[in-house]
């Protein structure tokens, strides 16, 4: 058992589920679920072998910290969204296709984490970029998929100069051993940092790339968008943990400009990574699909995340990796209960739904702790991993960095509260009364991924320690762990006793409440209307525009997306221009060019 | 944590409750002398709460209840963060973070429980509220930031001490006049206090999120507002005017703070909900960073200080 059987069986077993749904789809389905949970137990079975280097024809590997704490969340992500493929096989137009797709981009991304050469890992993500760009056209949208492609391209493309800059620089194509022997200027260096992490920011969807992510969230399968926010934007944190850590980005720019300790050009990537916790964020207000604004708030944690790794310290960077995690298992969870009552009701559009609590309670639930974990409120993972960035940034005295991570944290409040409110609180329209609770197997993931949530955040010195590892192999101050408790130079975080006293606060107040007389039932339409008489469930439901006296602050904005399709339309005329004078058949047009090149030429002769 | 922490914090969370409820109590009496009024006695504000939790109530579902009970439990737990003097229920946990962040539990609950009633103007009540959020905290945590990056700690009750220790003069509403000054306007929005109370405006929007209850969940609601006012003073307090080295020295920084938040209060107009976004970004946000730039490049107040 080792990395090398992962890949194969993943590869392997994305062929055959291909073949095996083509006979029968739904057993295909069965086969994701199998074969992505007996990789995420193979992940976990690897984690001694750590130090080891394998190769295979021409690619070779290294089992590092860093890459197997990225595949354990990857592998997580997977296996907790197989279990909803069975129910979404009918609503896609080639359910074989994906069930293979599936597995093929869970075994790139393996293989890319563990790459130890730049060969092997521009393959990997090539096949991730690939298989994911074939999976998104399958759900409502094909526009969302050249975006994305196109997007993507423009990314792996600058990498692919990257690596060759370096290869031509040093003449070796290990990564650990190629960035160090790189003695280079600081123009070149600056140059290979900027176009290697292009594709981790195009991936992860930093500003101004973020425009794929609503799109490609938005109208993927159902089943995919858990994953993709989840889990393939978290490879854009990888490429940006090896052109920070694995390059020596800050001993390299030690002689630029510093901004409080941090090279200029990283700083500059901070801030853009604050632009894109608030770009995120007012999207996310604003917008009406459920699955849209989950998606703009991958924007805005990706900054968070990118923020975290780039300050390379002690306290923000673990704060960043945890993030990585917490983010990816309560955004998957969101992504996931959203999938549920899309697949009840068929719509994520928030005004159609509202009052699923009363039919789906566990999904509610689920929903709940994710986005308080979302949300950065203890005692969730999510709290203890903005709250190490917090207290990084504070200690460096980053104050617009700050500014904006204060922003998208409680701004997220507003934007999780939205989903929450209009589709599982208010109103039940009559036309949802038959709804049931989301079928079984839909559960175990919610629920699974749910504990998960809750157990980290109370105990999260049980995956920072792994953190912590990945520290020392970086070189970087190990963050200080006691039992249950992280110590910072500014700061002291014990969480389990957070818990405790949040658990023995919510038991007095429910001793309280018992003790009270007991309340009379009534029905949800028995409510105070400022004497209307309204009869109508859906009149009574409060879910256009929530935020509408903040949302026309920022109403008139430019737009990035139109900015672009305006970059392409000028493309576009460039083209027809280009094509009317020299490519049509006028004569007009011929005899021109014949006369203005005979001028030419005699003019020419003239002066010589 | 042993078993007399456990007590400790139930004390202090009784101590709390009733020492903010007689302080509102005092305050009508204030409010109605303002208005040339008489006011009620000052023990009215109790009966008014002890009234409400033994009449009858209704329930629109599990997570109105629920809701209401999740709110006020995290309060509680909040309440056991705040250090006072040297006096802290649970040891080590006084963090600035945890507190605003645990505050927020609060607010999620009851913010659940009245959507979950499944009355518009509760919801419009609740966009309201997270807005006005939104807006008072940008400013105070830029403050807060800056504290934590001078001071070189985030514990509450350590800057409230490092403060005392050099004296009067060491109160960081002189240290940082204009972070104390930003800490006092965001104290109006916090308390939901005039010109910010947008969000409970009895005659526009029937008291918003407040409008469905009744009973005992109402006064569990009054207790909440009674415990989440003793935070956010607790924190204004503690963070600007050195807390309090005994019981009566805290009393009295705490009365004066209060009262004057609530004077204001008596004599301002409403603020629009976005009104109260823009006032909160231009002004207060500009001098909360101005002094952040002045701590962190400069160091006035704190390493040349006096």
């Amino acid at each position: 058992m080792n990395l090398l059987s992962i890949i194969t069986i993943l590869i392997v077993g994305g062929l055959l589920t291909y073949v095996v749904s083509r006979m029968n789809k739904i057993v295909g389905a069965y086969m994701t679920i199998i074969i992505s949970l007996a990789t995420l137990a193979m992940v976990l079975f690897i984690k001694s072998q750590v130090g080891s280097t394998y190769s295979i024809l021409y690619f070779s590997f290294k089992l590092t910290e860093v890459g197997w704490y990225f595949s354990f969340v990857l592998a997580l992500t997977y296996a907790m969204s197989a279990f909803y493929n069975v129910y979404f096989t009918d609503k896609l137009l080639y359910p074989h296709t994906y069930s293979m797709l599936y597995l093929l981009s869970l075994g790139g991304s393996i293989g890319l984490f563990f790459a130890r050469d730049f060969i092997t890992f521009f393959v990997f993500w090539e096949l991730v970029v690939w298989s994911s760009a074939f999976i998104i056209p399958l759900g409502k949208s094909r526009k969302a998929s050249y975006i994305y492609y196109v997007i993507s391209t423009m990314g792996s493309l600058a990498t692919l100069y990257a690596i060759l800059l370096i290869y031509k620089l040093t003449g070796s194509l290990v990564i650990r051993e190629a960035f160090v022997l790189l003695d280079v200027s600081l123009g070149e260096s600056i140059l290979i940092f900027g176009l290697f992490i292009l594709s981790g920011l195009t991936k992860i969807g930093i500003f101004p790339f973020h425009v794929w992510l609503p799109l490609a969230h938005g109208s993927a399968p159902h089943t995919f968008s858990p994953i993709l926010s989840g889990g393939l934007v978290k490879l854009g944190a990888y490429v940006a943990y090896i052109s920070v850590v694995i390059f020596p980005a800050y001993g390299a720019f030690s002689s630029t400009f510093m901004v409080l300790g941090i090279p200029l050009p990283i700083y500059l990537l901070m801030v853009l990574g604050a632009i894109s916790i608030v770009i995120g964020t007012l999207m996310a207000i604003r917008q009406d699909d459920a699955k849209k604004l989950l998606a703009y708030s991958s924007v805005a944690n990706g900054g968070y995340i990118l923020i975290g790794i780039l300050m390379k310290d002690q306290i923000a960077f673990a704060g960043g990796l945890l993030h990585l995690f917490a983010h990816a298992i309560a955004s998957a969870t969101a992504f996931l209960t959203i999938a549920a009552v899309a697949y009840r009701t068929g719509t994520t559009k928030m005004s159609e739904l509202g009052g699923m609590i009363h039919r789906m309670p566990i999904t509610y639930t689920v929903y709940l702790i994710s986005i308080i974990s979302m949300a950065g409120i203890p005692p969730m993972a999510g709290f203890v991993s903005k709250w190490l960035i917090l207290q990084g940034l504070a200690n460096q005295g980053l104050l617009f960095i700050s500014l904006a991570a204060f922003f998208g944290s409680i701004g997220s409040f507003l934007y999780v509260f939205r989903p929450l409110s209009a589709v599982f609180l208010g109103q039940l329209a009559p036309k949802h009364e038959n709804l049931k609770e989301a079928p079984p197997l839909m559960l175990i993931p919610m629920i699974l991924l749910t504990c998960i949530t809750l157990f980290v955040g109370i105990f999260p010195n049980t995956v920072l320690e792994s953190i912590t590892h990945i520290q020392r192999e970086a070189g970087i101050n190990m963050l200080e762990l006691q039992q249950n408790a992280i110590v910072t130079l500014n700061g002291y975080l014990n969480a389990y006793h957070v818990f405790v006293v949040f658990a023995y606060g919510f038991v007095l107040a429910l001793i309280l409440y018992l003790l009270m007389p007991n309340s009379r039932r009534v029905g949800l339409m028995d409510t105070y209307t400022s004497a209307e008489f309204i009869y109508t469930p859906e009149l009574l439901h409060y879910a256009h525009d929530f935020y509408a006296p903040f949302e026309r602050l920022y109403g008139k904005h430019p737009s990035t997306l139109k900015l672009y399709e305006r970059l392409s339309l000028k493309v576009q005329e460039l083209g027809t221009f280009v094509d009317y004078a020299f490519m049509s058949h006028r004569p007009s047009l011929t005899v021109f060019w014949i006369m203005l090149f005979m001028s030419l030429i005699a003019m020419g002769g003239v002066v010589q | 944590m042993t078993l007399m922490n456990f007590f400790n914090a139930l004390i202090f969370v009784l101590f709390a409750f009733f020492m903010q409820t007689s302080i509102t109590g005092v305050n009508r009496k204030i409010m109605a002398r303002l208005q040339k009024r008489r006011g009620p006695r000052w023990y009215q504000q109790f009966l008014d709460i002890f009234k409400a939790l033994s009449k009858s109530s209704i329930s629109h579902g599990w997570v109105f209840q629920f809701g209401v009970v999740m709110a006020v439990g995290g309060i509680m737990a909040t309440v056991m963060f705040i250090p006072i003097g040297d006096f802290r229920a649970f040891p080590g946990t006084d963090n600035i973070f945890i507190i605003s962040y645990l505050l927020a539990v609060g607010m999620l609950g009851m913010a659940m429980s009245a959507a979950g009633s499944g009355n518009p103007w509760a919801s419009i009540g609740v966009g309201r509220a997270l807005t006005n959020m939104l807006a008072y905290d940008m400013p105070f945590m830029v403050v807060v930031v800056t504290m934590i990056f001078a001071f070189k700690t985030s514990s509450v009750g350590e800057i409230a001490e490092i403060q005392r220790n050099i004296g009067v003069l060491g109160w960081n509403i002189f240290r940082l006049p204009l972070g104390g000054i930003v800490g006092l306007i965001c104290l109006q929005g916090m308390l939901g206090k005039k010109p910010f109370d947008s969000f409970i405006a009895p005659a526009e929007i029937a008291s918003g999120p407040m409008v469905e209850y009744g009973g005992r969940q109402l006064g569990m609601l009054f207790i909440l507002h009674e415990l989440m006012t003793f935070i956010e003073v607790s924190l204004i307090v503690n963070l600007f005017f050195g807390g309090g080295a005994t019981l009566l020295e805290y009393f009295i920084k705490y009365f004066i703070i209060y009262t004057f938040a609530n004077l204001v209060s008596g004599i301002s107009p409403r603020f629009k909900i976005d009104q109260a976004v823009t006032f909160y970004y231009k002004a207060p946000l500009l001098a909360a960073l101005v002094q952040g730039f002045i701590v962190v490049f400069t160091g006035w107040g704190v390493t040349k200080w006096l």
